[in-house]
């Protein structure tokens, strides 16, 4: 904000500004004509004259007085200074108070030792100075708190601030009062230069005038000329200093909404809220105001998404009847936490039942995506029954998600598991998706023989199923495109492609499935760098190995099995 | 069984049985330490921490292989997520105030903010641990609907400050402090002024410290941006460095192959090994340009000679790399001169492997 | 002393006799695929008689994603819907293998059963007018 002294034209009244200073020769002969108050004081602080002008400052004052008896202590010490050398005559300027005005006094020596008091009245001038240095203090606070407070999205932290700053600068206690969730109001009070309290109670609002209008946001102005004595307990914070003097009650502006109201308080040692003041507090309940709107249209936003989201995002897998099974997710946008791709374990009833497993990509990115990755899974998780037929499930979910809308469609793998003994049995099926890869114990990486088509585009599907076996120390990894096709590496713009991929999963023999998920995306990640990329997922599984934990997931089966 | 509790011992055993792959073994140890009576942060920090550490030291010097260092790794994350299990996973009353802990952005290794998590939770806080892998944009939404006494980030590989910096501005410019800490922010946590957090802490116990002694608020609003904190940046040189990264990597290897006609032969991986190792050596150029210290630089190189010469590789091909590369930097004054002290640092190298730790495989 | 920009999208189409042949470059990704089924329902709506082939030709194609793969999805119902049989010419490898692992190669290029106007083009028809 830029401060310039004309920009606050209605807060200054011009000032006469200072006179220039007369000469001692002048002083000697104007002296009793001077528009000033003069007083001619002896080396004793005797008064040996007093113009016309001076007695009507100082009434009764005349010849012969001592100046302490009769001027305020900051004039006759500076005398009693010049008098015992301590300062020159011409010394300088003393300024103060006489009665309700400002004077600069400055001293002339007027011969034998006396000093010719010459009294400038300066009170234009200082109140002018005064308003002029409020209203760029003012600015600044406008400007400081409407900065500090657009950088949080917290509401109660935005209600702190607000108050603490409204303790500071516009009165000894603020309180901030936002409007009701449910039957009780979140109340912030602070106190100047003291702790910022929170509680969230039932209030009466009707008991504090203009309160509960505020709190409607109308009218919108604030209420003062309240009495005091009609502020209810609640509102005075705990460690406010005496009782009540004056009272403030103006709304917090949101946009459209009202998002509170704040209530500024004064002891009755102290001034009364002014024109001005109150002006002030209101630009300052615009500024806070707006700040918690948007920080409350933030919260409510990021809760809502919150809560839609949660449904999209990848499960955490653990291991199911003997087998491990990890998963590894990246939304495309680093933003974003859900995307087109998506997996699932639905684990099988019993030790002796099939765990299925599906892993898949939908076209496109983002929450359009993501909205039909969990159509998908629904679909999926109703059509768990047939699972003994992955081709059967798949065109049903073809059937379901046919659209004469568009041709978003989805790929996707199917995995059948379960462990015998040792060994982890496997039905695979794709759907358009690139077939799972397998780590054999030597080291060789295997590609599943399944093929299909992918779903959701087509009138018929058609797939075909595998079986393999993985003995102990072997791994299946399920993978989206997004791996395989991320774009960097040392060199800038290569694909990672499948023979890193297949590079990076030899060398995973024997590792847990969550380390295989770490090291491949690890790798992709910093194949990546800082580069764009698709949504990458991937699941990996393997036989529990003897002596596994289980105790992330909470089944506390921390023994060996089998 | 053996039931010391005597800390040297017992990561003796631990290490044995991580790298042996057997969980079991390895639960067994911890857990039975604990009911022997053994402290858990001690645990947490004079057993399980050196394991982890011992595993990169062995990873370094060749004498694990890439599985053996993920399956290690893994293992020691489900034994802390065993001991957390234990204490009871869901929120406890929280005796202390609520911070965050997490990675920095790109930070893969989330094993010391992990240990750190389970510090804090262990004296009181209530922590929100976001992990490796968090991209800003989801950190300060967190902290946003959070409002946390202070953010904890922890960064292990130093070419990510930069990141970390702009994740430091932008925690701060919330109003949260920043507390950071981890190898990446240099000896004595020099960098981690230098990109202008709000402390630095040398391990998980000062951290704690730190965060109990109160770490006052920035204040918000106060729009700093990263030349301020770091004005040789108006040179330009770090961005157009991290720019050209990938014409540079391919203008040296192209060179190198000109001056050592030996590389022709390289098969395919074996050159993209190389260009890999190059884009790191751009990778900490870069960064040390950013922080503006030729000791990030130079530490790399030192290291990355160690980390050669135990897989066999002539560590003087790293300073036929720095001169390719002085050529191909000729209009960054900075840039040449961090290629000039990395030479000259490679030159008064004494050739030792890689410091062992106590544990043999 | 920058990266490469990513090879410019193109769409050029010409009409031979009962032929369209669009000719594609570059990327063909989420950010560029509507743009070529904008074309060629533009392209199909613009005479008086649709085309009997439509040919696509991706001599030039530098990349396809899975929304490149939906935009020719797309494209084939609008050319089915006007009779017009579907040519994938000129494939490159990457292309190739989206159609391998999808199985969808033989849908997108089996010869059109003729003219059908709605049915499965219900609520979003092709219409005549409109066209440039």
């Amino acid at each position: 904000m830029v401060r310039c002294a004309r920009c606050v034209p209605s807060l200054v009244s011009l000032s006469r500004g200072s006179p220039a200073r007369p000469s001692a020769e002048q002083a000697v002969t104007t002296w009793p004509e001077a528009p000033y108050p003069v007083l001619v004081v002896d080396r004793h602080g005797g008064l040996v004259r007093v113009n016309e002008a001076a007695r009507l400052l100082l009434p009764g004052a005349a010849r012969g007085d001592r100046l302490h008896e009769r001027v305020p202590s900051w004039l006759s010490q500076a005398h009693r200074r010049i008098g015992d050398g301590s300062c020159g005559p011409s010394a300088g300027t003393s300024a103060g108070r006489i009665n309700d005005r400002f004077f600069e006094a400055h001293p002339t020596p007027a011969g034998e030792g006396d000093i010719v008091w010459w009294l400038v009245d300066d009170t234009d001038r200082r109140l002018a100075e005064t308003a002029l240095s409020d209203s760029r203090t003012r600015t600044d606070v406008l400007s400081e708190s409407s900065s500090a407070l657009l950088s949080t999205l917290n509401v109660p932290r935005c209600m702190e601030m607000a108050a603490s700053m409204a303790a500071e600068h516009l009165a000894e206690a603020a309180v901030l009062v936002a409007p009701a969730q449910g039957r009780r109001h979140p109340v912030t009070s602070a106190l100047k230069g003291g702790p910022v309290d929170r509680t969230t109670r039932k209030v009466n609002v009707a008991e504090v005038p203009g309160l509960s209008e505020a709190l409607q946001g109308f009218p919108p102005v604030p209420a003062r000329w309240i009495n005091p004595a009609d502020i209810p307990g609640w509102v005075v914070p705990e460690g406010f200093a005496g009782p009540v003097g004056s009272v403030i009650v103006t709304p917090l502006p949101g946009h459209g909404v009202p998002a509170g109201a704040l209530i500024l308080l004064r002891s009755s040692t102290e001034q009364a809220f002014t024109e001005g003041e109150e002006v002030f507090a209101r630009l300052f309940a615009a500024r806070a105001g707006a700040a918690l709107s948007a920080a409350r249209l933030y919260t409510e936003q990021a809760s809502i998404t919150a809560t839609l989201m949660h449904e999209l995002l990848p499960p955490t897998l653990r291991s199911v009847h003997g087998v491990e099974y990890a998963g590894g997710y990246r939304a495309s946008r680093d933003h974003e936490r859900v995307g087109g791709d998506f997996y699932d374990v639905h684990p099988g009833t019993g030790p002796a039942e099939e765990t299925l497993v599906v892993l898949g990509d939908v076209a496109g990115k983002g929450l359009d995506a993501a909205v039909l990755t969990g159509k998908i899974r629904n679909t999926l998780h109703a059509l768990l029954p047939l699972a003994e037929d992955h081709v059967r499930v798949l065109e049903l979910l073809n059937g379901a998600l046919l659209t004469s809308h568009h041709t978003r469609f989805a790929t996707l793998v199917l995995a059948s598991v379960r462990r015998r003994a040792h060994r982890v049995h496997l039905r695979l099926t794709s759907a358009g998706h690139m077939p799972p890869l397998i780590v054999r114990a030597d080291g060789t990486v295997e590609e599943a023989a399944t093929r299909g088509t992918l779903v959701g585009a087509l009138p018929q599907v058609t797939a075909h199923t595998v079986r393999t076996v993985l003995a102990p120390g072997e791994t299946c990894l399920l993978y989206t495109d997004g791996i395989t096709e991320a774009r960097g590496g040392p060199l800038g713009d290569e694909l990672f492609g499948e023979r890193r991929l297949r590079r990076a999963l030899a060398e995973c023999v024997g590792m847990p499935a969550e380390a295989v998920v770490e090291r491949v995306q690890m790798l992709a990640a910093q194949w990546i760098g800082a580069g764009r990329h698709d949504d990458m997922a991937l699941v990996a599984f393997n036989a529990r190995r003897n002596g596994s934990l289980t105790v992330v997931n909470g089944d506390g089966d921390r023994g060996r099995d089998e | 069984m053996d039931h010391s509790i005597e800390p040297t011992a017992l990561v003796r055993r631990l290490w044995r049985a991580v790298v042996d792959a057997d969980e079991y073994a390895a639960a067994d140890i911890v857990h039975t330490a604990l009911a022997a009576g053994m402290d858990e942060e001690a645990l947490l920090l004079e057993v399980i921490a050196p394991v982890q550490e011992t595993v990169g030291v062995e990873w370094a010097a060749d004498r694990i292989s890439v599985a053996q260092e993920h399956a290690a790794t893994a293992i020691n994350e489900r034994i802390v997520a065993s001991l957390a299990h234990r204490r009871g996973g869901g929120p406890r009353p929280a005796r202390r105030g609520r911070v965050t802990v997490s990675c920095v952005d790109g930070e893969w290794h989330a094993f010391p903010a992990r240990l750190l998590a389970e510090v804090l939770s262990l004296r009181g806080w209530r922590v929100d641990y976001l992990g490796a892998q968090t991209p800003a944009p989801h950190m300060v939404a967190h902290l946003h609907l959070t409002d946390p006494d202070a953010i904890l980030l922890s960064g292990s590989i130093p070419t990510h400050l930069p990141a970390a910096h702009a994740a430091i501005t932008a925690c701060q410019a919330i109003g949260v402090p920043v507390l950071v800490g981890g190898r990446a922010f240099g000896p004595g946590g020099r960098w981690a002024r230098r990109l202008g957090a709000d402390r630095w802490a040398a391990d998980a116990r000062e951290a704690a410290a730190t965060l109990e002694a109160g770490v006052p608020r920035p204040a918000p609003s106060t729009a700093r941006q990263a030349v301020d904190d770091l004005p040789h940046l108006a040179d330009q040189e770090y961005t157009l460095v991290v720019q050209s990264r990938p014409r540079l990597v391919k203008q040296t290897l192209v060179e190198l192959e000109d001056r050592f006609p030996g590389m022709r032969e390289y098969g395919d991986e074996q050159r993209e090994r190389t260009a890999e190792d190059l884009a790191h050596i751009v990778g900490f150029l870069a960064t040390a340009l950013y922080v503006d210290d030729p000791d990030l630089f130079t530490a790399f190189l030192l290291w990355t000679a160690d980390i050669l010469e135990a897989r066999h590789v002539p560590a003087h091909s790293l300073v036929a790399a720095l001169d390719v590369l002085a050529d191909e930097l000729h209009d960054f004054p900075r840039a040449r001169r961090l290629t000039r002290l990395g030479t000259s640092a490679l030159g008064e190298r004494s050739p030792i492997s890689v410091p062992g730790p106590g544990v043999r495989t | 002393m920058t990266i490469t920009p990513p090879t410019e999208f193109t769409v050029v189409s010409r009409r031979e006799r009962a032929t369209l042949v669009v000719r594609v470059g570059g990327e063909l990704d989420y950010d560029t695929s509507d743009e070529l089924v904008d074309e060629v329902v533009r392209q199909l709506t613009a005479g008086q008689t649709p085309p009997a082939e439509v040919r696509l030709d991706f001599g030039a194609l530098t990349w396809i994603d899975s929304s490149g793969l939906s935009a020719l999805l797309m494209i084939h119902r609008r050319t089915s819907a006007f009779g017009a049989t579907l040519r994938l010419d000129d494939r490159p490898e990457i292309l190739e293998r989206l159609l391998r692992v999808t199985n969808v190669l033989d849908h997108l290029t089996a010869p059109a059963a003729g003219p059908r106007h709605g049915g499965t083009e219900r609520g979003e028809g092709v219409t005549e007018s409109g066209a440039t």
